[in-house]
């Protein structure tokens, strides 16, 4: 029993949070489910708080998973005209916590935008199970949709909206009142340095402006989970550095951060931990140093590499 | 669903669409310039055809006794046209230079002939003579066309005979040897004018106009010379009244031709903005951010569609104000001009007019614009998008065409094709026929709202589809297709297989009719082209599909065991519906009427089915369409149609097919209907053999009815309290028929509530079908 805490202990951490509000939150505990009605207010606040129980040792790492992303055994096929059903994601699974950027690291076509869209429930999955802060994309995609900031490779912004027209038209969507959406957009672009391109409409913007236009739409009603899918692709070199920079900032305020590139000095310089994908699996996942040890590279391009070639060369497919 | 994202999405895209330039030039820019361009250009064509001065060269001017009375000088005769008309004629009386003509061996006083010798004989003067005559006219040709003159007016040279030959037949009083002779048909005058060239075509106009009061005055001048009575000429004088009111009168080209510009003004104003609102936002990837934002799909589809919307209406009113503009002011033009004659029914529409065609607007705006949405959806871009512009006007054209027809007026027939009843009803509004517009106001609002929700509901499905929403640029090649489709077969069709398979024998059948047709009519005929038809047209298309693009024929073709007791109430059902499906077919008949030559075929088809053996026309006409029809409409296609739950779509979707299968129309409506029910069937039978021994038994009750019928004994004794005699026959008796319906319905009622098990294993005996792969 050691280093174990019972059930009753974990409704404890849960109950003695401050704010209440009525939600639903799962807990894989002792190898079991238990459906927990909690009054709180944000989910994520009890899964950092049990985290910081399970950093103490007061309940198993291994058996209780409270993180606030969790992806299980994820497939998603299509219909394929030349290869029939096409597995794109052959049952996935990561978990990431907040505070924390979660690395995807693929080639391009591994899969990583399918299971970014799956978790921000543009796409349904085929089988397996995704819960984002608690909540089902199956059952709860509203819940979901709330909890999640999505930002994605073409920075979607529109061409005859404004920076700000399009903040505060997202900021409405996600039924933010007026008064607390000004406030909040005022803050944002003041943290984005953007207050200069508010009035810029997208078909005038620099690629790095409507990348900080698309950051701060996925911020805008505050999600605890922000999902970057290749988000540096195609900018400059210093417009890159800032949006490490931004998403580092996002780290320590305690986001949990899904970012997804085929880039490997983002991945060394930004992720906390990194599943490297290929070909619709996961075929590593760990911290860096953790990584490099498995298998006895430190240069992490060598390993990732010889990581795909080696799946590859298993499967009989011949690397491009 | 949440009105207020509905709202914000619909204030975001209207406002994204007034920063648009295209689609502003479009929507705005374009009707409002486009119609007073017109409308000058028609006002400069009119001023050209009017004060454009034309020439005209008379040739052989000197061989007409005299000088020609038309011509004064270089001008026409004043008073034969009008004034300044007149005026812009210029005459050219031109001699054609001798040393163009080769030969001149006629000249204008009398016969004599100035070269060659006095002894020739007449045979040879004529034909001396015609090649004259042919040498001028060629030069006159020659001249028009290489636009020397817009006109020539050709006077033959041997125009004083003719004039003589003429007279002396119009006074035979006057002896003459030539009296009795006929006057010659060749004519003393020619216009040679060109066609191609608009203004040998305005000269035209006027000369001839010029001759004919020329004649008129000349011929009431004769009158009076012999002391006849004008009314001679023309002793019939008609009397006109025009019931129309005085607005339809003058609004009669409007009133057919604005809701034509209207709908297809909001189908184009419907597309652009779709195309840009769906294709164009998946382009710039904001499609995805949105999907993944609390909005809705179904939001979303709502608040584009408003847009849409928002936008077919405002282009069709912009293109109808700005038109109904222009016409006023050109008429106004035109009226200054003084030929406001011409275009009278030209006039602008009333303003109550122009209320029932916004009326009608309205909720054929939305049709169209969901239907725009749900086509744009499937473009990956805004250029893609374009390409789907043509289709979508090619599905909604004959139906915005159709009322323009001449002779198609509002019925219960025409009210119920989406579009066209709507325009039909607005038209009989605008012509005040209000009665006749109340009638079929409810056909036109049930079909109009029943396909506007279809519409919407195909939009929001395009939105919830993955496959729609992203899809990737696949290149299409013909032969991994094929290995696709081959790997891929499933255990049944596939939904767009059961329609691809429709479609195959609805052209087979067109084609096949035509080359099937036999010349005589007789019962092997007969015979030999239903069994064309039915085996080569329906069946084998349905066949060859299902062994190629299904693993099993039994679940294809549905080879389910049946019940015997469904079996038996299938029998039952067709008996208990044919009184009423005799009724419906004869008040389609009533509505559709059948034209005179279909109406001696189909007698005479009925005479030769009469005179053939009743076992045979039963074995041919009812269990041979039997099996085939329903082994591919109630078989292969309903069985790929009804795939992932589209119990609705199979329905609906068969039975059409099976009624436009029919290839008249009329049948084809009662066919429809009988579809339906046959499609009930084999949903709740869960197999084809019910809709088959329901089939055989129906059409077998037709054709025994048709023969039986007909002799005064033909329905046996003990059958007799269904039928009563009417003339010349049997008929069912309104006793039965309305105990029939009740009896069907209830049976339907129970048939329908029967528990049903729809995964019942199919035993051996049908198994030796089954093709193993």
């Amino acid at each position: 029993m050691n280093g174990e805490v019972s059930f009753d202990r974990v409704v404890t951490i849960a109950l003695s949070l401050p704010s209440r509000r009525s939600t639903s939150f799962c807990s894989a505990f002792n190898g079991s489910e238990f459906l927990l009605d909690c009054e709180l207010s944000f989910p994520s606040r009890i899964l950092s708080r049990c985290e910081v129980a399970r950093g103490r040792g007061l309940i198993h790492p291994e058996r209780v998973n409270l993180s606030i992303l969790e992806v299980h055994q994820l497939t998603k096929t299509y219909p394929d005209m030349a290869r029939g059903q096409f597995v794109a994601l052959g049952g996935i699974s990561f978990a990431a916590n907040p505070g924390e950027v979660f690395g995807l690291l693929g080639p391009n076509g591994a899969g990583k935008t399918t299971a970014l869209r799956i978790l921000s429930t543009v796409l349904q999955p085929t089988s397996g199970m995704v819960r984002i802060n608690g909540f089902d994309v199956m059952t709860h995609p509203a819940e979901v949709r709330h909890s999640i900031g999505f930002v994605s490779n073409n920075t979607a912004v529109y061409d005859r909206m404004s920076a700000w027209e399009m903040v505060e038209y997202f900021g409405r969507l996600y039924g933010i009142e007026k008064q607390n959406l000004r406030e909040r957009m005022e803050r944002l672009f003041d943290d984005l340095q953007m207050q200069d391109i508010r009035d810029v409409s997208g078909a005038k913007m620099s690629t790095g402006m409507k990348q900080k236009t698309s950051i701060a739409r996925a911020m805008i009603h505050d999600p605890p989970i922000l999902i970057f899918d290749e988000a540096s692709n195609g900018l400059d070199v210093m417009v890159a550095r800032r949006l490490l920079d931004i998403v580092a900032k996002l780290r320590d305020a305690g986001k949990c951060i899904i970012f997804s590139t085929h880039i490997m000095r983002e991945v060394e310089r930004l992720c906390d931990r990194v599943a490297i994908m290929h070909r619709g699996s996961i075929l590593a996942e760990g911290t860096l140093p953790v990584l490099s040890e498995r298998f006895g590279q430190d240069d992490f391009e060598e390993l990732f590499f010889e990581l795909l070639s080696h799946h590859d060369r298993q499967h009989g497919i011949e690397a491009a | 669903m949440n009105w207020d994202h509905v709202q914000l999405i619909f204030a975001r895209e209207l406002r994204d669409q007034f920063r648009d330039r295209r689609t502003m030039f479009t929507i705005a820019v374009l009707p409002l310039l486009l119609y007073p361009l017109m409308g000058m250009l028609m006002l400069q064509i009119t001023q050209f055809h009017r004060e454009h001065p034309v020439r005209v060269s008379v040739i052989g001017n000197e061989y007409w006794p005299g000088q020609l009375p038309l011509l004064d000088g270089q001008r026409l005769v004043p008073g034969y046209l009008e004034e300044n008309e007149s005026k812009l004629v210029q005459i050219e009386p031109t001699l054609v230079p001798s040393h163009q003509i080769r030969t001149v061996p006629f000249q204008r006083d009398g016969d004599q002939v100035v070269e060659g010798d006095a002894g020739k004989t007449s045979d040879s003067k004529i034909e001396g003579r015609s090649l004259y005559r042919q040498q001028l006219l060629d030069e006159s040709k020659n001249r028009v066309f290489a636009g020397e003159t817009d006109l020539v007016l050709l006077i033959h040279p041997d125009t004083v005979e003719q004039l003589a030959k003429l007279r002396d037949h119009l006074n035979p009083a006057e002896e003459s040897t030539l009296a009795s002779a006929p006057p010659s048909s060749s004519s003393f005058l020619t216009i040679v004018g060109n066609r191609a060239s608009d203004r040998s075509m305005i000269a035209d106009r006027r000369i001839r106009a010029a001759i004919e009061n020329w004649q008129r005055t000349w011929v009431s001048q004769k009158l009076n010379e012999a002391n006849i009575n004008q009314k001679l000429v023309q002793p019939l004088s008609i009397g006109e009244i025009d019931v129309a009111p005085a607005a339809t009168r003058s609004a009669l080209v409007w009133s057919k031709l604005l809701p034509f510009v209207m709908l297809v003004w909001a189908l184009t104003g419907a597309f652009y903005p779709a195309v840009d609102l769906c294709a164009g936002e998946k382009e710039r990837g904001t499609l995805e951010t949105l999907l993944s934002s609390p909005v809705r799909r179904k939001e979303i589809v709502w608040g584009k569609l408003m847009t849409v919307m928002c936008f077919s209406v405002c282009t069709a009113l912009l293109n109808l104000f700005s038109m109904q503009v222009t016409a006023a002011l050109v008429m106004r033009q035109f009226s200054r001009l003084g030929t406001e004659g011409l275009f009278e029914s030209l006039g602008p529409l009333p303003i109550s007019s122009i209320g029932w065609l916004i009326i009608m607007l309205l909720p054929i705006s939305a049709l169209f614009s969901a239907l725009a949405m749900a086509v744009a959806a499937l473009a990956r871009s805004s250029k893609e998008g374009q390409y789907y512009l043509m289709p979508l006007l090619l599905v909604g054209m004959p139906l915005v065409v159709l009322p323009m027809l001449p002779g198609v007026t509002l019925s219960v027939g025409t009210s119920i094709v989406p579009v066209t009843g709507a325009v039909l009803l607005s038209r009989a509004l605008i012509e005040g026929q209000y009665h006749e517009a109340l009638v079929h106001l409810p056909f036109v609002v049930a079909v109009t709202a029943m396909a506007c929700l279809l519409a919407i509901r195909w939009a929001v499905r395009q939105f919830e589809s993955e496959t729609v929403m992203f899809r990737e640029n696949e290149r299409f090649d013909l032969q991994t297709w094929i290995r696709q489709v081959w790997r891929d077969r499933g255990e049944t069709a596939s939904a767009a297989e059961a329609t691809l398979c429709g479609m195959i024998i609805l052209v087979a059948l067109f084609f096949g009719r035509m080359m099937a047709a036999e010349p005589t009519l007789d019962w092997i005929a007969i015979a030999k082209s239903t069994l064309i038809i039915q085996v080569g047209m329906i069946l084998a298309p349905c066949l060859i599909m299902a062994t190629m693009l299904t693993r099993s024929l039994r679940h294809s073709l549905r080879f389910q065991r049946p019940r015997i007791s469904d079996l038996a109430f299938c029998v039952l059902l067709a008996i208990c519906l044919h009184p009423s499906y005799v009724v419906l077919a004869s008040w389609v008949q009533q509505e559709y009427s059948i034209g005179a030559d279909t109406k001696v075929l189909l007698q005479q088809f009925d005479a030769v089915i009469g005179a053939a053996p009743l076992w045979s026309v039963i074995f041919f006409l009812a269990v041979v369409p039997a099996i085939c029809e329903e082994l591919a409409f109630r078989g292969f296609i309903f069985g790929g149609l009804i795939e992932r739950n589209g119990v609705v779509r199979a329905i609906v979707v068969s039975s059409l097919f099976f009624g436009m299968s029919h290839g008249v129309l009329q049948q084809t409506i009662t066919a429809s209907l009988m579809g339906i029910i046959l499609g009930v069937i084999a949903w709740r039978s869960g197999g084809v053999l019910c809709g088959m021994f329901f089939h055989v038994t129906h059409n077998s009750l037709s054709m025994w009815l048709a023969r039986a019928a007909r002799e005064p004994d033909g329905i046996p004794n003990w059958s007799q309290w269904a039928f009563t005699q009417v003339e010349g026959g049997w008929d069912y008796s309104p006793t039965w028929t309305a105990f029939s319906v009740l009896l069907a319905v209830i049976g339907f009622a129970w048939f329908f509530a029967r528990e049903r098990d729809f995964s019942i294993p199919v035993s051996g005996s049908i198994t030796s079908l089954r093709t193993e792969s």
